[in-house]
């Protein structure tokens, strides 16, 4: 018995869908892209910039690396991308697979490979996010409640649990992000390289 | 809680905080961009404003008109099509360059 031929093709559709999704992004998601970029690019050596973040971002949509799902708006997917290649970088810096030296021991007791890992990255991360930290602080130096709120959300809190802390109500809560937000879209929007 | 965030490892501290504000910038309305634009005297709805600013990605928007990016997606769907008229990994491959190259080197 003949086979029905497959009417639609999902990988060619994804490809064309992507394509479709990246065309449509607007001006102002470009906008809301680079203060995303400039926010993860943060906390990373200054070699690597925003805008590599970005540009890498959209080559893994378009080679087809990263596959957007149908739910996810482009932007978010591409914030994610970028989140991960955060992630990525100082796991492949602090000695992640394949970045570790190794050496053999010789020894009949010993006879396996010990991984090394650098010591100097670790300090170097830590040296650099707390740069970072010390500038987000000054972002939100004229707003105590923000800097509360951050020092929640660096503590792993929820908002619940912040406002729970904090003793402040839903609406207090609410219009401090809305502060933070505006502080974040402002320094995002600014001309400088990192 | 505490007020200070040095009290944490930097390091864990800062990857919450960034993914925790990152929601901030993606749900940010295109009022609220514009406002923030126009604290910094930008107005990113000119042609040329200087919020685009560094953007190398932005005329890389004009790659998604070119002809460029059509060549990209369209070898892309010839490659999706061919392997899906293909299940069984029959359809003909390119000659790797690479493989013509030696051959060459060894008649030399």
């Amino acid at each position: 018995m003949p086979q029905i031929p497959q009417l639609v093709d999902h990988r060619v559709l994804n490809t064309a869908e992507t394509a479709l999704a990246l065309k449509l992004i607007s001006r102002m998601d470009f906008l809301r892209l680079k203060t995303i970029a400039r926010w993860h690019a943060r906390g990373l050596p200054p070699d690597v910039t925003w805008d590599d973040l970005l540009q890498e971002a959209f080559t893994r949509v378009i080679v087809g690396s990263r596959r957007k799902p149908e739910d996810v708006s482009m932007v978010a997917f591409l914030a994610g991308i970028m989140r991960s290649l955060r992630a990525e970088h100082w796991r492949r810096v602090r000695g992640g697979p394949g970045s570790r030296e190794t050496l053999r021991i010789d020894h009949q007791d010993l006879s396996r490979a010990a991984a090394l890992s650098d010591p100097a990255a670790d300090l170097e991360h830590a040296l650099i996010a707390r740069q970072e930290l010390a500038a987000i602080e000054q972002l939100f130096a004229g707003d105590p409640l923000a800097l509360r709120i951050l020092a929640g959300l660096a503590e792993g809190h929820s908002a619940v649990q912040i406002r729970a802390a904090l003793k402040i109500s839903k609406t207090e809560y609410d219009s401090a992000r809305k502060r933070m937000r505006r502080a974040l879209l402002r320094e995002g929007l600014t001309c400088a390289q990192n | 809680m505490r007020t200070k965030l040095s009290v944490i490892e930097p390091q864990t501290a800062l990857n919450r905080i960034l993914d925790a504000l990152e929601c901030e910038l993606i749900d940010a309305s295109d009022d609220e961009i514009l406002e923030a634009a126009k604290d910094l005297g930008m107005n990113p709805l000119m042609k040329g404003s200087a919020a685009f600013l560094g953007l190398h990605t932005f005329s890389f928007a004009e790659f998604f008109e070119s002809e460029a990016l059509r060549e990209v997606l369209a070898r892309t769907m010839q490659i999706a099509a061919a392997t899906q008229r293909e299940p069984n990994g029959d359809a003909r491959q390119p000659k790797p360059k690479r493989t013509i190259e030696r051959k060459g080197a060894a008649d030399k």
